[in-house]
């Protein structure tokens, strides 16, 4: 796998956590699995998000963005709808809604400014446009390919919550990067997985994270948003 | 019900069995003369429709019945709802749903629900037990017109772990999906291997046999009413949550007792029922048992 020059640098600068979309303000159900002390190391936290990589939500987020990414080669905004609506009817949660949806619209905000040629496809997805699916449209519209996207797109999520786990465990700063770099293989095999999926394998067992999610929007103190 | 101790079904089969049993069953809801009544149900084998029911007022209860108790693999269910204008119809059945242990082939149920404008339709089926090796797939689709409210629960136990049976291979597929004028409200699509790490992990099951979940979809709760509905004790054990969905709200609960999960959605149906049907709950007499 290669990939351009300037498409890496694009990659790197769209799942950067400077990206000013707030990933750092959410934690997915980390906060309340660590109240509950259900969160307890990194080994605990390593082994929930390789679960949620295999059968959770972001292994559908990562579904539609390749979706998402196709329609956009081939100028279909109906499909981009379409798939862009799917993804906020599949979400299990407000509180895991509301986070893509907001951080959707920031990344739309900035696509506009930063690329004029985006809004017809950012205006399709109007009301709301998943933090996927604007991923999806800048990343086509840059030309990084699907496959090198979507591992971007997993690195970021990986790396937020990651932080998370740092704050909230909390874990050294070091022992956050070593948890990282092991998460590697993971969402190398994550994506090879999600590329074959059809679209009738698109489903879910992450009862844990919906449940840690409900709970989190009523959590009485929280470091992170719901 | 003959104990059954291997999994399998414990009833004859049809003649034609190696093609499996298709129970179907077509219920269309009118509102006339002050009531709801279903108009000319069709059912066939093993799907029967008892004769409805009239508690309070209006609203239409009516039980389905498996007549054989559960399903074994070739065997398919086809159910087809309607509710025309202005009806409301409560609907339940008459006992735990099984799926045995497949020899091969899946078991399937196909529901499809249409609401037409301003009806309501309560949709509580009792547990269903997917006995260790069943391959099963369900499918429920439901539509909503403007002015229609769908509140429904699905308790799934996995396994009879009342004799500490795992549910150790098999598969089980659910998708359902609740839409709108043509957009989706809600899309819940799970699936479980028998025998994956999902069974255990704090992120799947959590070693828990039970999980149910209780949706209204089609009404928007006031912050008021959301806090009223969070104000329900929870059950003594298991976990829960409840949170919004698109035009919803859904509650889901996992654990060990399919028993406390239904508990609890009854006294949040009850939290809720003054709120979309201006009514009291009104327990169907078939739960009496």
């Amino acid at each position: 796998m290669t990939i351009a020059n300037s498409a890496l640098l694009q990659l790197l600068q769209l799942s950067s956590p400077a990206l000013p979309v707030g990933a750092y303000s959410y934690s997915e159900g980390l906060e309340t699995l660590v109240q509950q002390g259900r969160l307890s190391d990194a080994e605990a936290v390593y082994q929930w998000l390789v679960q949620e990589l295999r059968y959770g939500a972001v292994r559908l987020e990562a579904a539609v963005l390749l979706r998402c990414h196709q329609a956009m080669g081939d100028r279909n905004f109906d499909a981009l709808q379409s798939w862009n609506q799917w993804l906020s009817a599949a979400r299990e949660t407000a509180e895991l809604r509301h986070q893509s949806w907001q951080m959707g619209r920031s990344l739309g905000q900035l696509l506009q400014a930063l690329s004029p040629a985006l809004q017809p496809a950012i205006v399709c997805c109007q009301p709301h446009c998943n933090f996927a699916t604007a991923f999806a449209i800048a990343a086509a519209h840059w030309e990084i390919e699907a496959v090198i996207a979507l591992l971007g797109y997993l690195q970021s999520w990986a790396s937020s919550l990651v932080n998370a786990a740092v704050k909230l465990v909390p874990l050294g700063q070091t022992r956050g990067q070593q948890l990282l770099l092991k998460l590697g293989p993971d969402l190398e095999s994550a994506v090879e997985n999600i590329l074959l999926l059809q679209d009738a394998d698109l489903a879910s067992s992450g009862w844990g994270l919906a449940i840690a999610s409900m709970q989190h929007e009523t959590l009485y103190s929280r470091l992170f948003r719901s | 019900m003959t104990l059954d101790l291997s999994g399998s079904a414990p009833r004859l089969r049809p003649p034609t069995a190696s093609q499996g049993w298709h129970g179907q069953l077509q219920l269309n809801f009118v509102y006339q003369g002050q009531k709801t009544v279903p108009l000319q149900p069709q059912t066939t084998a093993p799907l029967r429709l008892q004769r409805p029911f009239y508690p309070e007022g209006g609203v239409c209860h009516s039980v389905i019945v498996h007549t054989a108790g559960g399903m074994v693999g070739g065997d398919r269910l086809s159910l087809s709802l309607q509710l025309q204008p202005h009806s409301q119809a409560l609907v339940t059945t008459a006992a735990a749903h099984k799926v045995y242990r497949s020899s091969g082939l899946p078991t399937q149920q196909q529901t499809q629900i249409r609401l037409q404008a301003q009806t309501c339709l309560e949709w509580f089926p009792q547990e269903t037990i997917i006995f260790n090796g069943a391959q099963h797939q369900q499918m429920t689709r439901i539509d909503l017109e403007p002015g229609a409210i769908w509140l429904g629960w699905e308790i799934t136990r996995f396994g009879r772990s009342a004799r500490g049976e795992q549910f150790s291979c098999g598969q089980w597929r659910s998708q359902l999906e609740v839409w709108q004028q043509g957009q989706p409200l809600w899309l819940d699509r799970s699936y479980l291997q028998g025998g994956s790490d999902v069974l255990q992990s704090p992120h799947g099951l959590n070693g828990s046999p039970v999980i149910g979940s209780l949706a209204l979809l089609g009404y928007t709760l006031s912050d008021l009413q959301l806090a009223t509905l969070r104000d329900c004790s929870a059950p003594g054990s298991g976990d829960t949550g409840i949170t919004t969905l698109i035009n919803g709200v859904l509650c889901r609960y996992r654990g060990a007792s399919s028993q406390a999960a239904r508990a609890w959605f009854i006294s949040l149906w009850q939290a809720l029922r003054p709120i979309y049907l201006q009514r009291p709950g009104c327990l169907p007499r078939v739960w009496g048992r």
